[in-house]
């Protein structure tokens, strides 16, 4: 099955999808990368209020063999997380880009939002 | 470059993902982690282990450098039964863990991965100095070896082979036809499950055997399984891997595989260990389950609260029990069933109870038994 990449998304060449509304993005890891992973065990969310620079580590995700980091795709402040994923981690397997959401940013710079890539640029890379 | 194991190409259309363990490409997954390690404790998995190593013993003091070179005395084990042991330096630590099989006048013994030159070496080493008539050969890429694990592994097995595998003791082998083609069985495994292990010469007939099991099983809910279901399936037994729990030279005794020593008999490294078991004190392989989210892994620290007292040799979150466990060696005084330490994660405390191994007992699999 080919990994789905959404038209409405915004996409990091490390795998992370950000959906932009105004100041508020929301963030989470793409088809391809939770379709590398596999089984979803344990998600490390960030505390609320966290601020982060575009491209420090985010929060961590387990499969039952490794741990990968997920990336801030832009600076700004942790204001939300999906708690589900404390109890249901394999929402991200299930839904990676709607119920296994990770984290709201309110965006600092809309300059960062620039360097993203859109979902043509990121099919080449998935 | 990595060797592929014959299969290799079957495996790469059973759309498998590979990984490389000990200078071997192997399946890592086919599916995935879980839903493989699920299919071994509920039904039946077949695994490729083509990357351990076979070595022939032969000649006619056999016998005795296997029991000079391991801690077992291979006379008492008879011809059709194979036995698990391990192999040491002079100074009591562990050189590889492996299991002989007797075979008529010859033994075959499964070293690791990656161990059939320094344990072939080491064996004719010892005939030499020992002035022993027995000479060890590494025939490691002549065979494929399949395992065939799980509560439905001997009904599956059963549907293509003559040989009543009913009556195959636990850690008995000989020789037997499967699919029609000639292998070496035994009833062992690395999963603590029922099952068997296929020794497969030429490599050219295993294509043949892995196909046949797979159709055979489907009925059972067969799955192919990679190394990374192997690692956690092994790990909820607590059963050790060469590399983690050994890594760093340990002694059998402090790999709690003192049952696994005959005393009775001369072999290396045997004053050494006697003089630690008499000493009485050392870290010894411990078992720990967290109580708290968070997921060990190979060398995370282990503390007793701001104190450091031991690694992680392996860690994985446990499929059966949904909870992170972990083994390490710490010591003696801190490893009484229900003592509570912690797991350093990302610097983070993870609190973890010290149990009696398995983390899985045999219980859950009787409980947990589906049919498809």
């Amino acid at each position: 099955m080919p990994n789905e990449v959404r038209d409405d998304l915004k996409y990091t060449t490390s795998h992370e999808w950000i959906r932009i509304k105004g100041k508020q993005a929301t963030v989470g890891i793409t088809d391809h990368a939770q379709s590398e992973l596999t089984d979803i065990v344990f998600v490390e969310l960030p505390t609320v209020g966290k601020t982060v620079n575009k491209g420090d580590e985010l929060c961590v995700v387990e499969s039952v063999k490794s741990v990968s980091e997920v990336y801030a795709p832009v600076s700004g402040t942790v204001t939300a997380v999906n708690t589900k994923l404390d109890d249901t981690p394999e929402l991200i397997n299930k839904s990676p880009y709607h119920d296994g959401w990770i984290v709201e940013l309110e965006i600092k710079n809309p300059t960062d939002l620039t360097s993203l890539l859109d979902p043509a640029a990121y099919k080449k890379l998935a | 470059m990595a060797i592929r194991s014959p299969l290799y190409p079957l495996q790469v259309k059973l759309k498998a993902r590979f990984t490389e363990f000990a200078g071997f490409e192997m399946p890592i997954q086919y599916s995935s982690i879980i839903n493989e390690h699920l299919a071994v404790r509920r039904h039946v998995g077949l695994f490729d282990v083509s990357h351990m190593s076979n070595v022939w013993i032969t000649g006619k003091d056999a016998e005795k450098l296997i029991s000079f070179s391991t801690v077992e005395d291979a006379a008492r084990i008879a011809d059709g039964r194979s036995q698990y042991t391990e192999i040491l330096h002079d100074d009591g630590t562990i050189i590889d863990d492996t299991i002989f099989m007797h075979l008529g006048d010859r033994y075959m013994m499964i070293p690791n991965a990656g161990m059939n030159t320094i344990v072939t070496d080491w064996l004719n080493k010892q005939a030499k100095t020992h002035n022993l008539k027995a000479t060890a050969t590494d025939v490691s890429r002549d065979y494929v070896i399949l395992a065939i694990q799980g509560p439905r592994s001997q009904e599956t097995l059963q549907k293509i082979t003559d040989t009543n595998l009913a009556g195959v003791k636990f850690f008995g082998c000989g020789t037997t036809k499967v699919a029609g083609v000639d292998c070496i069985i035994s009833h062992t495994g690395y999963t603590g499950e029922l099952g068997f292990e296929l020794q497969i010469t030429p490599t050219s007939k295993a294509e043949r055997v892995f196909t046949a099991i797979l159709d055979a099983g489907k009925e059972h809910g067969i799955a192919p399984v990679g190394l990374g279901a192997r690692d956690t399936l092994r790990l909820e037994k607590a059963f050790m891997l060469a590399g983690n729990e050994f890594a760093g030279g340990h002694t059998p005794l402090e790999a709690t595989l003192a049952w696994t020593v005959f005393w009775e008999h001369p072999f290396i490294g045997k004053e050494t260990l006697l003089a630690q078991k008499t000493k009485g004190t050392y870290d010894r392989m411990t078992c720990l389950e967290c109580t708290e989210k968070g997921i060990p892994r190979h060398g995370c620290d282990i503390h007793k609260g701001n104190e450091k007292v031991g690694t992680v040799t392996s860690g994985t979150l446990s499929p059966c029990l949904n909870t992170g466990i972990a083994m390490g060696y710490v010591h003696q005084d801190l490893r009484e069933p229900g003592t509570i330490l912690q797991i350093m994660v990302r610097d983070k405390p993870i609190a973890a109870k010290v149990i009696k191994p398995p983390f899985v007992p045999k219980e859950w699999t009787q409980t947990h038994i589906e049919a498809v």
